[in-house]
């Protein structure tokens, strides 16, 4: 899996759990792009995400994102553990 | 909170409760409140309302966890069978995914009723705020 496919399926995410078919995500969105990503959404971002991809994050690697793209290099660093 | 941990717990659906549900929230359906309506749909007695078992939940999260800095995220349930009047319900529930970047846990639970049928089960996710 590439970090491509990785912010593929992390968009279909998104659009899940903030219930918005219009959100779109690329490498550099931040949580004030996306209005619905509050700090309760964030949590079910997460749990949704470790879910997906059977992983699990600690909290500084959550408190360490910076954008979504990290979030994905993040995705991609558990996966291949 | 470690992934396995369980509860359990008797709860009976008493006339005070079924009162106070329809004069809280005005759900007369005649299937909650006609006992003849209930018998020719192919009940037993009046059904009670289902979300009377979402007060159970809301119990189970804010009184029966060993801590009390807990919000519910989400919860669904399904409705296997019936629950009437004065059913006593044996609730059990066990965490099933644990989220700790983000304080969080899923738990599976259950309500079966004497009979041993499962009569609602579902998942609810709390946060450790």
């Amino acid at each position: 899996m590439n970090v491509n496919e990785v912010l593929s399926r992390v968009n279909v995410i998104f659009k899940d759990v903030l219930d918005n078919d219009s959100i779109v995500v690329v490498e550099k969105t931040t949580a004030p792009d996306i209005e619905e990503w509050d700090s309760l959404s964030h949590i079910q971002l997460i749990v949704a995400i470790e879910k997906h991809f059977k992983i699990r994050f600690t909290a500084g690697e959550i408190q360490s994102f910076k954008n979504v793209g990290e979030m994905c290099d993040g995705i991609l660093k558990r996966i291949s553990q | 909170m470690q992934k396995g941990f369980s509860v359990t717990r008797s709860f009976q659906v008493t006339e005070k409760i079924y009162s106070g549900f329809i004069e809280i929230f005005n759900d007369k359906n005649p299937l909650h409140a006609d006992e003849s309506f209930a018998r020719e749909k192919g009940f037993h007695s009046k059904v009670m309302h289902g979300n009377i078992l979402g007060g159970f939940l809301s119990y189970f999260v804010g009184e029966l966890l060993p801590m009390k800095n807990v919000i519910i995220h989400s919860q669904e349930i399904k409705f296997s069978k019936p629950v009437y009047l004065n059913d006593r319900l044996n609730f059990s529930a066990e965490a099933d995914e644990v989220y700790d970047s983000v304080n969080a846990v899923v738990f599976k639970f259950k309500f079966e009723n004497e009979a041993k049928e499962k009569v609602a089960s579902g998942k609810i996710q709390i946060g450790l705020i």
